[in-house]
Protein backbone atom coordinates (compact mmCIF):
# COMPACT_ATOMS: atom_id res chain seq x y z
CA UNK A 1 0.00 0.00 0.00
CA UNK A 2 1.42 3.13 -1.11
CA UNK A 3 1.92 6.05 1.67
CA UNK A 4 2.72 9.17 2.15
CA UNK A 5 6.49 10.41 2.62
CA UNK A 6 7.13 12.04 5.87
CA UNK A 7 8.99 15.27 6.15
CA UNK A 8 10.70 15.52 9.03
CA UNK A 9 12.48 18.06 11.43
CA UNK A 10 16.30 17.33 10.63
CA UNK A 11 16.42 17.84 14.48
CA UNK A 12 14.77 14.80 14.73
CA UNK A 13 15.97 12.46 12.25
CA UNK A 14 17.16 9.36 14.32
CA UNK A 15 20.67 7.28 12.89
CA UNK A 16 19.01 4.94 10.15
CA UNK A 17 17.07 7.76 9.05
CA UNK A 18 20.22 10.08 8.56
CA UNK A 19 21.91 7.00 7.66
CA UNK A 20 19.65 6.36 4.74
CA UNK A 21 19.47 10.20 3.77
CA UNK A 22 22.94 11.01 3.40
CA UNK A 23 22.90 7.56 1.39
CA UNK A 24 20.74 8.65 -0.70
CA UNK A 25 22.51 11.97 -1.39
CA UNK A 26 26.34 10.70 -2.02
CA UNK A 27 24.90 7.93 -4.29
CA UNK A 28 23.10 10.61 -6.09
CA UNK A 29 26.23 12.75 -6.05
CA UNK A 30 27.63 10.50 -8.40
CA UNK A 31 25.48 10.33 -10.58
CA UNK A 32 25.98 12.87 -13.90
CA UNK A 33 23.13 12.15 -16.09
CA UNK A 34 19.52 13.32 -15.22
CA UNK A 35 19.16 11.21 -12.38
CA UNK A 36 21.64 13.12 -10.15
CA UNK A 37 22.64 15.03 -7.93
CA UNK A 38 24.18 17.77 -10.31
CA UNK A 39 21.18 17.78 -12.33
CA UNK A 40 18.55 18.75 -10.32
CA UNK A 41 21.01 21.42 -8.79
CA UNK A 42 21.60 22.63 -12.61
CA UNK A 43 18.26 23.54 -12.84
CA UNK A 44 17.54 26.11 -10.26
CA UNK A 45 20.32 28.40 -11.49
CA UNK A 46 23.73 27.67 -13.62
CA UNK A 47 23.12 26.77 -15.98
CA UNK A 48 19.49 26.41 -16.87
CA UNK A 49 17.44 29.15 -14.82
CA UNK A 50 14.57 27.59 -14.36
CA UNK A 51 13.78 28.81 -10.59
CA UNK A 52 10.47 31.54 -10.24
CA UNK A 53 11.35 34.07 -7.69
CA UNK A 54 8.99 37.35 -7.31
CA UNK A 55 6.73 38.35 -9.90
CA UNK A 56 7.02 37.63 -13.57
CA UNK A 57 5.04 38.06 -16.90
CA UNK A 58 4.22 35.01 -18.49
CA UNK A 59 2.61 35.63 -22.17
CA UNK A 60 -0.45 37.76 -21.16
CA UNK A 61 -0.16 36.15 -17.02
CA UNK A 62 1.30 39.70 -15.46
CA UNK A 63 2.44 39.56 -11.42
CA UNK A 64 2.66 36.02 -11.41
CA UNK A 65 4.40 35.28 -8.20
CA UNK A 66 5.10 31.36 -8.85
CA UNK A 67 8.63 31.50 -5.97
CA UNK A 68 5.90 29.46 -4.15
CA UNK A 69 4.74 26.41 -6.05
CA UNK A 70 7.60 26.10 -8.37
CA UNK A 71 9.89 25.40 -5.20
CA UNK A 72 7.25 22.77 -4.03
CA UNK A 73 7.43 21.28 -7.96
CA UNK A 74 11.32 21.19 -7.61
CA UNK A 75 11.78 20.13 -4.20
CA UNK A 76 9.16 16.96 -4.98
CA UNK A 77 11.22 15.97 -7.98
CA UNK A 78 14.21 16.43 -6.21
CA UNK A 79 12.70 14.33 -3.15
CA UNK A 80 11.59 11.60 -5.60
CA UNK A 81 15.42 11.36 -7.21
CA UNK A 82 16.68 10.84 -4.20
CA UNK A 83 15.06 7.92 -3.41
CA UNK A 84 15.58 6.26 -6.42
CA UNK A 85 19.03 6.57 -4.63
CA UNK A 86 17.96 5.40 -1.28
CA UNK A 87 17.68 2.21 0.54
CA UNK A 88 14.26 1.50 0.32
CA UNK A 89 13.83 1.39 4.41
CA UNK A 90 13.12 3.68 6.34
CA UNK A 91 11.51 5.37 3.65
CA UNK A 92 13.11 9.21 4.59
CA UNK A 93 11.65 12.38 2.87
CA UNK A 94 13.14 15.59 3.14
CA UNK A 95 14.10 16.76 5.91
CA UNK A 96 13.36 20.56 6.74
CA UNK A 97 15.59 23.05 8.97
CA UNK A 98 13.58 25.04 11.08
CA UNK A 99 16.25 28.11 11.71
CA UNK A 100 13.45 29.69 13.84
CA UNK A 101 14.25 26.51 16.77
CA UNK A 102 16.32 27.29 19.58
CA UNK A 103 18.85 24.87 18.24
CA UNK A 104 19.34 26.70 15.47
CA UNK A 105 19.91 30.10 17.19
CA UNK A 106 22.65 28.71 18.93
CA UNK A 107 24.23 26.07 16.41
CA UNK A 108 22.81 27.85 13.15
CA UNK A 109 23.29 25.17 10.13
CA UNK A 110 21.93 21.79 12.04
CA UNK A 111 24.73 19.60 12.93
CA UNK A 112 23.54 16.91 10.33
CA UNK A 113 24.88 19.43 7.70
CA UNK A 114 28.20 20.72 9.02
CA UNK A 115 30.27 17.79 10.17
CA UNK A 116 32.63 17.09 7.25
CA UNK A 117 32.64 13.26 7.46
CA UNK A 118 30.30 10.61 8.83
CA UNK A 119 30.75 7.03 9.37
CA UNK A 120 34.09 7.24 8.33
CA UNK A 121 33.01 9.09 4.61
CA UNK A 122 32.15 12.57 3.47
CA UNK A 123 29.15 13.76 4.49
CA UNK A 124 27.23 14.25 1.16
CA UNK A 125 25.26 16.72 3.47
CA UNK A 126 27.90 19.16 4.40
CA UNK A 127 28.75 19.64 0.38
CA UNK A 128 28.28 18.62 -3.03
CA UNK A 129 30.67 19.48 -5.95
CA UNK A 130 29.46 21.77 -8.59
CA UNK A 131 30.08 20.86 -12.23
CA UNK A 132 28.79 23.12 -14.59
CA UNK A 133 31.36 23.34 -17.68
CA UNK A 134 29.14 25.72 -19.60
CA UNK A 135 29.66 28.74 -17.08
CA UNK A 136 31.67 31.14 -17.64
CA UNK A 137 33.81 30.58 -16.32
CA UNK A 138 33.32 27.10 -15.89
CA UNK A 139 33.01 25.97 -12.36
CA UNK A 140 34.40 22.21 -10.94
CA UNK A 141 35.23 22.51 -7.28
CA UNK A 142 33.23 21.86 -3.87
CA UNK A 143 30.23 24.29 -2.59
CA UNK A 144 31.13 26.27 0.44
CA UNK A 145 29.26 28.27 2.77
CA UNK A 146 30.31 30.92 5.42
CA UNK A 147 26.96 31.11 7.49
CA UNK A 148 26.41 34.23 9.63
CA UNK A 149 25.67 34.88 13.60
CA UNK A 150 22.85 31.89 14.18
CA UNK A 151 21.33 34.65 16.59
CA UNK A 152 20.35 36.83 13.65
CA UNK A 153 18.42 33.89 12.61
CA UNK A 154 14.26 34.06 12.25
CA UNK A 155 12.70 33.83 15.01
CA UNK A 156 9.48 32.05 15.69
CA UNK A 157 7.41 35.35 16.06
CA UNK A 158 8.56 36.31 12.64
CA UNK A 159 6.91 33.50 11.52
CA UNK A 160 3.44 33.79 13.56
CA UNK A 161 3.19 37.43 12.05
CA UNK A 162 3.88 35.87 9.10
CA UNK A 163 1.06 33.33 8.90
CA UNK A 164 -1.22 35.91 10.25
CA UNK A 165 -1.24 37.81 6.88
CA UNK A 166 -4.18 36.70 4.95
CA UNK A 167 -3.78 37.62 1.23
CA UNK A 168 -1.88 35.46 -0.66
CA UNK A 169 0.67 37.72 -2.24
CA UNK A 170 1.38 39.31 0.84
CA UNK A 171 2.33 36.13 2.54
CA UNK A 172 4.40 34.84 -0.42
CA UNK A 173 6.31 38.07 -0.50
CA UNK A 174 6.87 38.47 2.97
CA UNK A 175 8.16 34.96 3.37
CA UNK A 176 10.36 35.16 0.41
CA UNK A 177 11.91 38.03 1.89
CA UNK A 178 12.39 36.10 4.92
CA UNK A 179 13.91 33.20 2.68
CA UNK A 180 16.36 35.72 0.60
CA UNK A 181 17.81 36.59 4.12
CA UNK A 182 18.40 32.72 5.38
CA UNK A 183 20.24 32.26 2.04
CA UNK A 184 22.19 35.26 2.00
CA UNK A 185 22.91 34.21 5.80
CA UNK A 186 23.99 30.80 5.33
CA UNK A 187 26.23 31.76 2.07
CA UNK A 188 27.50 34.38 4.13
CA UNK A 189 31.28 35.24 3.06
CA UNK A 190 34.99 34.84 4.66
CA UNK A 191 35.91 39.02 3.84
CA UNK A 192 37.37 37.32 -0.33
CA UNK A 193 34.59 35.33 -1.46
CA UNK A 194 30.75 34.10 -0.73
CA UNK A 195 29.39 30.95 0.39
CA UNK A 196 27.07 29.51 -2.46
CA UNK A 197 24.12 29.56 -0.49
CA UNK A 198 24.63 33.64 -0.76
CA UNK A 199 23.98 33.27 -4.78
CA UNK A 200 21.09 31.96 -6.95
CA UNK A 201 23.34 30.67 -9.82
CA UNK A 202 24.97 27.90 -7.25
CA UNK A 203 22.58 27.83 -4.40
CA UNK A 204 21.25 24.22 -5.02
CA UNK A 205 24.14 23.08 -4.63
CA UNK A 206 24.47 23.19 -1.44
CA UNK A 207 22.98 20.49 0.37
CA UNK A 208 21.16 22.45 2.87
CA UNK A 209 19.66 24.44 0.33
CA UNK A 210 17.11 21.53 0.26
CA UNK A 211 16.39 21.60 3.63
CA UNK A 212 15.61 25.57 3.57
CA UNK A 213 13.37 25.06 1.05
CA UNK A 214 11.68 22.55 2.35
CA UNK A 215 10.96 24.46 5.54
CA UNK A 216 9.80 27.21 3.44
CA UNK A 217 7.18 24.59 1.85
CA UNK A 218 6.68 23.61 5.24
CA UNK A 219 5.60 27.09 6.09
CA UNK A 220 3.32 27.84 2.98
CA UNK A 221 1.78 23.89 3.64
CA UNK A 222 1.16 26.13 7.81
CA UNK A 223 -0.33 28.74 6.37
CA UNK A 224 -2.62 26.93 3.55
CA UNK A 225 -4.14 25.02 6.85
CA UNK A 226 -4.91 28.48 7.81
CA UNK A 227 -5.88 30.31 5.27
CA UNK A 228 -7.36 27.82 2.86
CA UNK A 229 -5.57 25.27 0.52
CA UNK A 230 -6.90 26.51 -2.61
CA UNK A 231 -6.13 30.58 -1.32
CA UNK A 232 -4.14 31.79 -4.52
CA UNK A 233 -4.96 34.01 -7.55
CA UNK A 234 -7.14 31.57 -9.83
CA UNK A 235 -5.46 33.03 -12.88
CA UNK A 236 -2.20 31.40 -11.78
CA UNK A 237 -3.85 27.93 -11.61
CA UNK A 238 -3.30 26.68 -15.29
CA UNK A 239 0.23 28.28 -15.59
CA UNK A 240 3.53 25.80 -16.08
CA UNK A 241 6.31 25.26 -14.12
CA UNK A 242 8.59 24.43 -16.27
CA UNK A 243 10.83 21.90 -16.60
CA UNK A 244 7.98 19.64 -14.70
CA UNK A 245 4.71 18.22 -16.40
CA UNK A 246 2.94 19.97 -13.32
CA UNK A 247 0.57 22.89 -13.21
CA UNK A 248 0.10 25.15 -9.95
CA UNK A 249 -3.09 23.80 -9.56
CA UNK A 250 -1.31 20.33 -9.12
CA UNK A 251 0.48 21.49 -6.40
CA UNK A 252 -1.74 23.04 -4.18
CA UNK A 253 -2.46 19.46 -1.66
CA UNK A 254 0.84 18.28 -0.74
CA UNK A 255 -0.81 14.85 0.22
CA UNK A 256 -2.23 14.74 -3.31
CA UNK A 257 1.48 14.59 -3.99
CA UNK A 258 2.08 12.03 -1.45
CA UNK A 259 3.97 13.48 1.10
CA UNK A 260 3.39 15.37 4.32
CA UNK A 261 4.69 17.23 7.15
CA UNK A 262 5.66 16.15 10.72
CA UNK A 263 7.75 17.23 13.58
CA UNK A 264 8.74 13.44 14.58
CA UNK A 265 7.70 10.53 13.49
CA UNK A 266 7.98 7.07 15.14
CA UNK A 267 6.97 3.28 13.80
CA UNK A 268 5.94 1.15 16.41
CA UNK B 1 -11.52 26.20 -7.32
CA UNK B 2 -10.13 29.45 -5.36
CA UNK B 3 -11.29 30.09 -2.14
CA UNK B 4 -12.30 33.85 -1.68
CA UNK B 5 -9.78 36.09 -0.53
CA UNK B 6 -11.02 36.36 3.05
CA UNK B 7 -9.17 39.54 3.87
CA UNK B 8 -10.95 43.27 3.18
CA UNK B 9 -10.45 44.87 -0.11
CA UNK B 10 -8.14 48.03 0.51
CA UNK B 11 -8.16 50.95 -0.86
CA UNK B 12 -5.12 52.34 -2.07
CA UNK B 13 -3.06 55.65 -1.91
CA UNK B 14 0.00 56.04 -3.25
CA UNK B 15 3.28 58.81 -2.84
CA UNK B 16 5.94 58.82 -4.85
CA UNK B 17 8.79 58.97 -1.93
CA UNK B 18 12.06 59.09 -4.84
CA UNK B 19 11.52 60.11 -8.56
CA UNK B 20 14.79 60.64 -10.36
CA UNK B 21 15.80 58.00 -12.35
CA UNK B 22 13.06 56.50 -14.98
CA UNK B 23 12.97 53.51 -16.89
CA UNK B 24 14.43 54.63 -19.95
CA UNK B 25 17.80 56.30 -18.51
CA UNK B 26 18.79 52.83 -17.16
CA UNK B 27 16.79 52.84 -14.36
CA UNK B 28 18.63 52.97 -11.28
CA UNK B 29 19.94 54.86 -8.75
CA UNK B 30 23.39 54.09 -6.93
CA UNK B 31 25.11 54.58 -4.29
CA UNK B 32 26.43 53.29 -0.40
CA UNK B 33 23.70 54.57 1.09
CA UNK B 34 20.25 56.05 -0.36
CA UNK B 35 18.88 59.01 0.91
CA UNK B 36 15.31 60.29 -0.51
CA UNK B 37 15.79 63.60 -2.58
CA UNK B 38 12.54 64.70 -1.25
CA UNK B 39 10.55 64.51 1.52
CA UNK B 40 6.77 63.35 1.75
CA UNK B 41 4.54 66.00 3.68
CA UNK B 42 2.54 64.47 6.74
CA UNK B 43 -0.55 66.71 5.00
CA UNK B 44 -0.47 63.86 2.08
CA UNK B 45 -1.07 61.10 4.03
CA UNK B 46 -4.67 60.33 5.24
CA UNK B 47 -5.69 61.18 8.84
CA UNK B 48 -6.02 57.32 9.78
CA UNK B 49 -4.77 54.16 8.04
CA UNK B 50 -4.38 50.68 9.29
CA UNK B 51 -1.49 49.95 7.31
CA UNK B 52 1.53 51.30 5.60
CA UNK B 53 3.71 49.75 2.94
CA UNK B 54 7.19 51.30 1.25
CA UNK B 55 7.41 49.50 -1.84
CA UNK B 56 10.70 49.37 -4.02
CA UNK B 57 9.85 49.74 -6.71
CA UNK B 58 12.19 48.54 -10.30
CA UNK B 59 15.11 46.46 -7.43
CA UNK B 60 17.90 44.77 -9.31
CA UNK B 61 18.96 41.79 -7.91
CA UNK B 62 21.72 40.77 -10.49
CA UNK B 63 24.53 40.91 -8.13
CA UNK B 64 25.22 40.34 -4.39
CA UNK B 65 23.09 39.31 -1.29
CA UNK B 66 22.24 42.44 0.74
CA UNK B 67 19.90 43.52 3.47
CA UNK B 68 18.44 47.30 2.77
CA UNK B 69 17.95 48.49 6.39
CA UNK B 70 15.24 51.58 6.25
CA UNK B 71 15.00 54.17 8.31
CA UNK B 72 12.90 56.85 8.56
CA UNK B 73 13.45 60.71 9.13
CA UNK B 74 17.22 59.51 10.45
CA UNK B 75 19.25 60.70 7.47
CA UNK B 76 22.65 60.29 9.31
CA UNK B 77 22.16 56.62 9.01
CA UNK B 78 24.78 54.42 7.66
CA UNK B 79 26.06 50.70 8.28
CA UNK B 80 26.85 51.29 12.04
CA UNK B 81 23.32 53.12 13.00
CA UNK B 82 21.91 49.89 15.18
CA UNK B 83 18.64 49.18 13.43
CA UNK B 84 16.30 49.90 16.31
CA UNK B 85 12.78 51.95 16.48
CA UNK B 86 14.53 54.45 18.44
CA UNK B 87 16.99 55.26 15.21
CA UNK B 88 13.65 55.22 12.65
CA UNK B 89 13.75 51.40 11.76
CA UNK B 90 11.23 50.69 9.49
CA UNK B 91 12.53 47.35 8.73
CA UNK B 92 14.39 45.67 6.02
CA UNK B 93 14.31 43.75 3.20
CA UNK B 94 16.74 41.01 1.59
CA UNK B 95 17.80 40.45 -1.92
CA UNK B 96 18.99 36.76 -2.45
CA UNK B 97 20.76 38.00 -6.10
CA UNK B 98 22.46 36.29 -8.59
CA UNK B 99 25.76 37.10 -7.92
CA UNK B 100 26.85 38.23 -11.56
CA UNK B 101 26.58 36.74 -14.92
CA UNK B 102 28.03 33.38 -15.61
CA UNK B 103 26.52 32.95 -19.12
CA UNK B 104 28.09 33.98 -22.77
CA UNK B 105 28.45 37.60 -23.88
CA UNK B 106 24.78 38.90 -23.49
CA UNK B 107 23.01 36.45 -21.54
CA UNK B 108 21.91 38.76 -19.23
CA UNK B 109 20.64 41.65 -21.48
CA UNK B 110 16.83 42.39 -21.05
CA UNK B 111 15.03 41.98 -23.90
CA UNK B 112 11.27 43.58 -24.38
CA UNK B 113 8.76 40.14 -24.32
CA UNK B 114 5.15 40.63 -25.99
CA UNK B 115 2.34 38.60 -24.78
CA UNK B 116 2.82 36.24 -27.46
CA UNK B 117 5.86 34.78 -26.02
CA UNK B 118 5.34 31.55 -23.75
CA UNK B 119 8.39 32.38 -22.09
CA UNK B 120 8.48 33.46 -18.52
CA UNK B 121 10.09 37.16 -18.55
CA UNK B 122 13.48 37.19 -17.81
CA UNK B 123 14.42 36.09 -13.90
CA UNK B 124 16.57 39.23 -13.81
CA UNK B 125 13.57 41.75 -14.67
CA UNK B 126 13.74 44.12 -11.42
CA UNK B 127 11.51 43.10 -8.85
CA UNK B 128 9.39 44.83 -6.48
CA UNK B 129 10.28 44.60 -2.37
CA UNK B 130 7.70 45.49 0.16
CA UNK B 131 8.43 46.77 3.89
CA UNK B 132 5.93 47.04 5.82
CA UNK B 133 6.25 49.66 7.93
CA UNK B 134 2.83 50.71 10.32
CA UNK B 135 4.00 51.29 13.03
CA UNK B 136 7.65 52.99 12.21
CA UNK B 137 5.81 55.73 10.25
CA UNK B 138 3.16 56.77 12.56
CA UNK B 139 6.06 56.98 15.12
CA UNK B 140 7.98 59.58 12.17
CA UNK B 141 4.56 61.33 11.67
CA UNK B 142 3.73 61.70 15.07
CA UNK B 143 7.18 63.84 15.68
CA UNK B 144 7.35 65.38 12.23
CA UNK B 145 5.34 67.35 9.40
CA UNK B 146 7.58 65.53 6.79
CA UNK B 147 8.84 62.01 6.17
CA UNK B 148 12.43 61.04 4.57
CA UNK B 149 13.68 57.61 3.88
CA UNK B 150 17.41 56.40 4.23
CA UNK B 151 18.42 52.99 3.05
CA UNK B 152 21.24 51.56 3.65
CA UNK B 153 22.64 48.68 2.37
CA UNK B 154 24.44 45.52 4.37
CA UNK B 155 26.53 43.26 2.03
CA UNK B 156 26.17 39.41 2.57
CA UNK B 157 27.42 37.64 0.13
CA UNK B 158 28.78 37.86 -3.34
CA UNK B 159 30.68 35.54 -5.87
CA UNK B 160 34.11 36.62 -7.87
CA UNK B 161 31.52 37.56 -10.82
CA UNK B 162 30.12 40.39 -9.00
CA UNK B 163 30.42 44.00 -9.16
CA UNK B 164 31.25 45.21 -5.95
CA UNK B 165 30.89 48.86 -6.52
CA UNK B 166 27.31 48.94 -7.49
CA UNK B 167 25.53 47.01 -4.58
CA UNK B 168 22.06 48.68 -4.26
CA UNK B 169 19.63 49.75 -6.97
CA UNK B 170 16.39 50.82 -8.03
CA UNK B 171 13.76 52.77 -9.44
CA UNK B 172 11.66 54.26 -6.89
CA UNK B 173 9.74 54.20 -3.23
CA UNK B 174 6.10 54.03 -2.89
CA UNK B 175 4.67 54.89 0.49
CA UNK B 176 1.35 53.23 0.29
CA UNK B 177 -1.37 53.08 2.87
CA UNK B 178 -4.43 50.76 3.11
CA UNK B 179 -7.96 51.79 5.15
Amino acid sequence: MASLIVRKNSDNLNNAELTALRAGYAKAQTIMDNRGYNHFAGLHGIPNWYCWHHSHKQGSTVNANLFLPWHRAYLLYFERAMRDQSPATPKVGLPWWDWTSSNSHSVGVPNAFTVATAGGQPNPLFKAKIVAPTSTPPINRFTRRFPGNPAQLPTAASVTTLLNLTQFNDFTNQLENIHDFVHGWTGGNNGNIGGDMGSLGTAAWDPIFWSHHCNIDRLWYRWQLKHGVNNISPNLLPMVLQPFGLKVQDVLSINALGYEYAASFNRL
Amino acid sequence: MATKAKAKKHAKSAAKVAGAATTTDKLYRTSAVYKSPRKISVANLPSSYSRADLEFIGVDHSGASYEARVYLNNPGADADTQAVEANGYAGSYYIFGHGGCFGDVGHCELHQRDEFDPRPSSPLEPIKKVVMATDALKKATAQSSEISVTVVPIIMSWTEKTDMTDIMKFDHINLVTYD
